[in-house]
């Protein structure tokens, strides 16, 4: 979530640290930061809430409120705490909830809104973290969705149909319901997926927790307005948001899953806003809430932080951590009785409130303790000991290891999703991806200094109705053959086997290469050296390691032996010409003779 | 058919046969050394199957059942055996072996203490690029015990990067986290410090892995009470741990069964 600093700093009277401070406060006892903006003379940190928080944390509020704890700064001027009265019952509005995917539903009735550009702080406080800037109305619902984490949306009354009052339903939408939202797109819906109603009407209004409809839209005629804070199940928002792929600001706060309480948090500050910034005249409120959110306590003792932490904190620093939270507890003899707020729906067992602990002192507090020696018995694993075996037996033959892909072009099972819809079934056989390895790595033999290319593979395949591990083994001479690896002994320990000795991986060029050979006569004597690193020498940039021996014969009737050196030549920029390859052997030629090599 | 073990042969290739011996995967390489280092630790090697039924690879692991990470896009499905049965998933993490070993277990009367690693294969059903394959490698750790501690898995962790990075100085770093079956959680951060250190890797903070304390959720699915008993687990990317360890630039790499990458390791 984009988070701005200067929005922050309004929760506290202190100014905050810079941006990196603020960023690695977070970092390191709440979240991961994904970046920081600069935007004019505010800082836009982009906030990866874990899936755990997005109950309290797509907000500013949830953000000021980790801040508050972290760098023990007081929270002072909590959007939570500073309750505008929404108390007042308007009998102009109706709520009907025909479904239980809404736990709670506010409607507030306001009159004689003006409906207008919103002031530059407030358009600038939206740019800063990706917004578009619509009118002050729609303005004010987003600012307090992204200050307190709950989506508030606005109805235009004069669009609503009168009788006797409005009437707001919330019910699943009829097979094949149609509403054109906001977008101006205009949606199917299913029975499945939640609307809002203009009961009067009978005309779908709004897609529940998702987007509001163009019947009912806020432009510049608008006067008095129907503002909605409501609770709508996470599972059927995400399901709705994810089939009409219409995935807004406000579904993915529901889809998270947040506390019916914040829309009394949502609806006061929507009220506070309209008071200062907007005008218009409050005239109530409708206030649905069937089963009220039941107050949520968790204990842990202060000997279970310590065992599961591995740490030695004293009761008072656990203390502190809860106050800091503003978390409610009490102590006793070691257990912390604590009452979580309404809003932190993802604390309910005693590791919960550890891992509040844990990360608010700091994980820096949890020292490197070793294990104590095991008392339990280690097993050898049979089928790694077999595969192990397998892997030495033909690496000694010459074989290499390949991993392919375990999807194939034909097989028993299905895959029911492959994105790009090839190769959708699982291999029953390891052969033909080992036939595609075998062929794609022949070209490379000279370039690899191989005769003959040999593979084998460890892998798994699904035959017969089984999940299988299989040897397979192909080369350039040999059929591939393919057999089940069974670990059938029972070693007492693995055995030392010798693991890889390379230090870098040296990146090879894409381009083909071009072999060239070169024989020369050599006298008796060390010769073979000094031809070596004369070729070495006069090949160029363009040869590939080391000019390699690769025959030789000999000593004939003169006491000459013939040596064949293979050159290889490469670029990593383009693919060389004939031309390139030979003006280099020319040289290698040219500075041989010079030697007084004879070349064959 | 089954295979029966061969010879071990003793100077590495067999004289005569073929002059040129071929190469092991370097992942495999990687899995052999951190057996080598866990088994030391009083760590078994355990596994299970690629494809696994949902309730191993997300219920038990406390991963409720309406939760993204089962979407379509992250989780390859695939149908049934029979009609009438319920889809199966290629497994999306190594953690599914976390129950199937502790049930194991359990069902032979061995109570923990348990100590644990699983290297295999994973599925994630993404677009791949030079960092992200659909089908890589992962080594698990579990350790369960009566009294084992967040302190442990970062005792752990360090020695296990001493050993990998021989030479080097490790530190470990912790930063909060979430994860369905563990809690708390965390991101494991490792720096290598020292002269012997390879450049690219010195002095500077690198995430590794994601790890934490057992959910007691978890233990109680396997049939471990968790009153009793708690533990640490971690799971680590083999081929970004291959990558680092040896500068490798593109993860794609590991599946090309290209032996201009693989016969340099």
């Amino acid at each position: 979530m984009k988070v701005s600093r200067l929005w922050l700093n309004k929760f506290f009277d202190a100014p905050l640290p810079n941006a990196t401070e603020l960023s690695d406060a977070l970092t390191f006892h709440a979240f991961e930061i994904d970046g920081v903006d600069k935007k004019g003379d505010d800082d836009v940190l982009d906030v990866k809430i874990t899936a755990n928080r997005g109950h309290d944390c797509l907000s500013h509020r949830g953000i000021a409120k980790e801040l508050s704890a972290i760098l023990k700064l007081p929270f002072a001027h909590d959007p939570f705490g500073n309750k505008s009265d929404i108390s007042k019952v308007t009998s102009h509005v109706t709520v009907k909830l025909d479904t239980p995917l809404c736990k709670r539903y506010i409607a507030g009735y306001i009159k004689g809104v003006k409906v207008g550009p919103s002031p530059k702080w407030l358009v600038e406080r939206l740019e800063a973290i990706g917004q578009r800037s619509i009118n002050n109305v729609v303005d004010a619902t987003n600012f307090v969705m992204f200050n307190t984490g709950q989506p508030l949306h606005a109805f235009d009354a004069g669009k609503l149909k009168e009788n006797a009052g409005f009437a707001i339903e919330v019910r699943n939408a009829k097979p094949g319901e149609k509403i054109i939202a906001l977008d101006k797109k205009e949606y199917i819906l299913k029975e499945s997926d939640l609307v809002i109603v203009d009961a009067n009407a009978k005309t779908p209004i709004g897609i529940a927790g998702v987007k509001g409809g163009m019947p009912a839209a806020i432009d510049e005629s608008t006067t008095d307005i129907v503002l909605e804070s409501a609770n709508f199940d996470s599972v059927s928002v995400r399901k709705t948001a994810q089939a009409l792929k219409l995935r807004t600001d406000a579904s993915a706060r529901y889809e998270q899953g947040i506390s019916p309480e914040l829309c009394a948090r949502g609806m006061e500050g929507m009220i506070e806003f309209i008071a200062h910034q907007i005008g218009g005249e409050v005239t109530g409120f409708v206030d649905v809430y069937p089963n009220p959110q039941a107050p949520q306590y968790a204990s842990v003792t202060l000997e279970k932080i310590n065992s599961v932490l591995g740490t030695l904190l004293t009761g008072a620093e656990v203390s502190d951590v809860f106050t800091r939270l503003g978390f409610g507890y009490k102590e006793e003899s070691g257990v912390f009785e604590v009452q979580i707020p309404n809003e932190r729906l993802d604390i309910t067992i005693p590791e919960d409130l550890i891992e509040e602990v844990g990360r608010i002192v700091g994980y820096d507090k949890v020292p490197a303790t070793p294990l104590p020696s095991f008392e339990g018995k280690v097993e050898i694993n049979k089928n790694y000991y077999a595969a192990e075996a397998a892997r030495e037996e033909w690496m000694a033959k010459g074989y290499s290891e390949v991993f392919t892909s375990v999807f194939a072009d034909k097989g028993e099972r299905l895959v029911l999703n492959k994105i790009d819809g090839v190769k959708p079934y699982l291999r029953m056989s390891l052969i033909p991806g080992l036939t595609d390895a075998l062929a794609k790595n022949k070209p490379n033999k000279d370039l690899l200094g191989l005769k003959e290319i040999k593979l084998f593979e460890i892998g798994t395949v699904w035959k017969d109705g089984k999940e299988v591990l299989m040897l397979g083994t192909i080369s350039e001479k040999e059929k591939p053959v393919e057999v089940e690896l069974v670990g059938n002994t029972s070693p007492e320990k693995y055995e030392a086997l010798t693991l890889s000795v390379a230090e870098k991986f040296e990146p090879y060029s894409k381009y083909p290469y071009i072999v060239r050979d070169i024989s020369i006569w050599l006298p008796e004597g060390e010769f073979r050296d000094k031809a070596s690193t004369i070729i070495k020498e006069n090949a160029g940039d363009l040869l590939m390691g080391e000019p390699r021996l690769v025959d030789s014969y000999g000593p004939n009737k003169e006491g000459k032996t013939s040596n064949l050196w293979r050159l290889i030549f490469q670029s990593f920029e383009k693919t060389l010409t004939e031309a390139e390859a030979n003006a280099a052997m020319e040289k290698v030629s040219t500075a041989l003779k010079a030697k007084g090599f004879e070349i064959r | 058919m089954t295979l029966t073990i061969p010879f071990w042969p003793k100077n590495g290739y067999i004289k005569g046969v073929n002059s040129e011996p071929g190469h092991i995967h370097p992942i495999s390489s990687l899995i052999r050394e951190a057996n080598q280092i866990f088994y030391g630790l009083g760590f078994t090697f355990a596994e299970g199957p690629l494809l696994e039924d949902e309730k191993h690879n997300f219920d038990d692991l406390n991963v409720p059942k309406d939760h993204p990470a089962r979407d379509m896009q992250d989780t390859f499905f695939v149908k049934a055996k029979n009609d009438g049965e319920s889809n199966e998933v290629l497994r999306t993490h190594t953690s599914p072996v976390q129950i199937r070993y502790m049930e194991s277990q359990m069902k032979k009367g061995v109570l923990p203490p348990y100590r644990v690693i699983v290297p295999g294969k994973v599925f994630r059903n993404e677009a791949t690029d030079m960092t992200h394959e659909a089908e890589f490698f992962q080594i698990e750790g579990l350790v369960v015990g009566k009294d084992i501690t967040l302190a442990h898995l970062k005792g752990t962790l360090a020695h296990f990067f001493e050993k990998l990075f021989k030479g080097a100085k490790v530190e470990i770093r912790f930063r909060p986290s979430f994860f369905p079956f563990t809690e708390p959680s965390v991101e494991v951060d490792m720096r290598l410090v020292g002269e012997h250190v390879p450049e690219k890797l010195r002095d500077k903070w690198i995430e590794m892995m994601g790890a934490g304390m057992v959910h007691p959720n978890v233990l109680k699915n396997a049939g471990i009470d968790p009153s009793i008993y708690q533990g640490f687990a971690f799971g680590m990317g083999l081929d970004r741990l291959a990558l680092l360890r040896w500068s490798i630039d593109d993860v794609r790499h590991m599946h090309s069964a290209d032996l201009r990458f693989i016969n340099q390791f």
